[in-house]
């Protein structure tokens, strides 16, 4: 029987400026299987990645829970979601934010290294990484010597370097050619297969949706029960 | 903190440094100008204020002065208490003077002023007078007849637009002297000192054998006697040798004989100390500026480490180490650049109105002057990047 990892209830995001509040997330209620590939879609605005940053611990909720292997992340310290962050997720963003000052190798090891793993291991995580995506001749380019395509691909390494247990990627292809889009999504595809990474991507492609095994529609902040009804 | 986060701070603290090599030259020049801005300006004050009081010393005062009780005029027995101080072990230089005033005359103008009775040979020990003849020669002790004039007195050493009383006299002219108890006699000007002190380049210097003659004085008397020691601030220690010789005038420290100098030189200080306060804070606002726009256009970058799992702590203590690399090497850098400025005008000193000026950079001005430099890089460091740690991540990565 699969196992759920992530697993949220009656989650709210609420930002306030004075006496105005806008709702970015309601009631939102979901379970993530662990191996599973999900996609979070809407339009825009609609808060796919308001919840994707609620999931992944870039930002805490204003109400309901969220557990994931199990594990409540509301209530824990700053330093303890620091370091959930570190062993237990991977992030991969629109705009690759990769660290400027670092060779694709090193951005991928930063966080093994931040993990206390000796410098052998790393460097041989981070290779092995590397070329996984495709990118062992690259190695010790800067991330400005990379392609937008090469960019993402070392963000992806350096997501999945410490095994996480979930990969969370914001709209990795929005900023990307449709040849190099499609390489990102084969790699999110083939990690999931090979591995049984779980993956939560947030995209508002179709067609990349419909290579996730579900969709998670996101309407005005709310669950969209009607989309979800009809699959 | 574990030893891990050390490790991990350093090395992002090491790729920023080495990667960002234009900032890091950016910053470390405007470090180093801060400091120099700081330190060589005040060590030309302190090199202004050093040369007035060694124009006085080697003019005036000697490192110390004997001179007679208040309620004497003379210093009796001089020419044996001469002779005793000249052999305490490290005396440079001993000499009596005798001081008188007279009304000079050449032509038809006539100026009163004061007259130095000198021994030309001891004279050189203690003072720079042999040194500053800048026209005809020094006096000899044969010279009965010769005077040296102070430059101050010459029409021709007078600066554009002076307007004071001044003798139109050359080397080899003829000054008449009339002393207070009518004795009148004619001297030749057999040189024309400037020693560049305003204080001490208005004198007539004539043979010290010539106020026994002038005076009738048959008594071995001084008015005072010069001491010149092997450097400053071992005054006490002679005096006490001195002392010790059984001798009961007053000795005064050069310090206590500087009057206008004293309050010139202080005054000098205060304002070296005020613009260095404002140098510092100045230095301090710009380091501070620079650091803190280069932290802050770090923000993203703090947030995505801050996102993947990195430590707030070895964040901040990355752009600790950042910050103090550039102040401790800004400060290295400018410190080499004003030594090597003090070696320059060490051999080339500063033309100034009162003569050659070679700056003087003080221990405690360096130190403290490195030291807020380095405090302020590290605070400039600190807060910005404290506060970019402290942000929601996704304020700092998305800006918000």
């Amino acid at each position: 029987m699969e196992r759920t990892i992530i697993k949220t209830k009656n989650l709210e995001r609420v930002y306030t400026t004075g006496a105005v509040k806008t709702y970015a997330l309601r009631d939102i209620s979901i379970e993530i299987k662990e191996g599973e590939f999900v996609a979070i879609m809407g339009k825009s605005g609609s808060g796919k990645s308001t919840l994707l940053h609620q999931l992944g611990l870039l930002d805490k909720p204003t109400k309901g829970s969220i557990t994931i292997g199990g594990n409540d992340v509301i209530n824990i310290s700053e330093k303890e979601r620091t370091r959930f962050r570190l062993n237990e997720l991977g992030y991969v963003f629109q705009s690759y934010n990769l660290i400027p000052e670092l060779t694709a190798i090193e951005n991928v090891y930063i966080t093994a290294m931040a993990r206390d793993l000796k410098r052998e291991e790393y460097e041989r995580l981070a290779e092995e990484m590397l070329a996984a995506v495709g990118l062992e001749d690259r190695m010790h380019h800067y991330p400005s010597e990379l392609s937008g395509g090469q960019q993402q691909r070392v963000s992806i390494a350096r997501a999945l370097v410490n095994k996480p247990k979930i990969l969370f990627a914001d709209e990795p292809t929005a900023n990307l050619d449709s040849a190099s889009s499609e390489d990102v999504i084969n790699l999110f595809r083939k990690f999931n297969k090979e591995i049984g990474q779980t993956i939560v991507m947030v995209t508002h492609e179709k067609d990349e949706g419909e290579k996730a095994d579900r969709i998670i529609w996101v309407k005005d902040g709310l669950l969209d029960m009607e989309k979800l009804k009809s699959i | 903190m574990e030893s891990n986060d050390l490790k991990v701070m350093f090395y992002l603290a090491y790729k920023n440094l080495t990667k960002s090599k234009i900032t890091f030259m950016v910053i470390v020049a405007v470090m180093a100008m801060s400091f120099l801005s700081i330190t060589f300006f005040a060590s030309i004050i302190d090199g202004l204020g050093y040369e007035f009081e060694e124009g006085m010393i080697k003019g005036q005062t000697g490192h110390l002065m004997i001179e007679p009780h208040e309620d004497e005029l003379y210093i009796t027995d001089s020419g044996d208490l001469v002779k005793d101080i000249r052999r305490i072990p490290g005396v440079v230089g001993v000499a009596r003077r005798l001081d008188a005033s007279a009304v000079a005359r050449y032509e038809t103008i006539e100026i009163g002023n004061p007259v130095l009775f000198i021994e030309p040979e001891n004279e050189k020990d203690v003072s720079d007078y042999w040194r500053s003849v800048i026209a005809g020669e020094y006096l000899s002790k044969k010279d009965t007849n010769e005077m040296l004039m102070g430059a101050n007195l010459v029409k021709s050493y007078a600066a554009e637009g002076d307007t004071q009383k001044r003798f139109d006299v050359d080397v080899g002219d003829k000054v008449t002297l009339s002393f207070s108890n009518g004795f009148v006699k004619e001297y030749r000007i057999k040189g024309i000192y400037k020693t560049g002190s305003r204080f001490v380049d208005d004198k007539m210097m004539i043979n010290f054998d010539q106020y026994q003659l002038i005076f009738n004085f048959t008594d071995d008397i001084a008015s005072n006697i010069l001491v010149s020691l092997p450097q400053r601030g071992v005054e006490d220690s002679y005096a006490e040798k001195i002392i010790d010789l059984g001798v009961s005038k007053q000795i005064n420290r050069w310090q206590t004989k500087m009057g206008a100098v004293n309050q010139f030189v202080g005054s000098l200080q205060i304002t070296n100390q005020i613009t260095g306060t404002i140098g510092l804070l100045t230095a301090f606002a710009t380091i501070y500026i620079i650091i803190f726009i280069n932290v802050t256009n770090k923000r993203k970058q703090i947030g995505i480490l801050k996102a993947v799992g990195i430590k707030k702590q070895i964040i901040l203590g990355s752009y600790v180490i950042q910050s103090l690399a550039y102040g401790i090497t800004g400060v290295i850098i400018g410190n080499i650049i004003m030594k090597l400025l003090l070696f320059l005008l060490s051999v080339h000193p500063l033309s100034m109105p009162i003569g050659p000026v070679v700056p003087i950079l003080t221990m405690e001005r360096l130190v403290t002057t490195s030291f807020i430099l380095i405090f302020a890089s590290i605070v400039a460091g600190f807060f910005p990047s404290r506060k970019a740690a402290d942000e929601n991540i996704l304020d700092a990565i998305f800006g918000g």
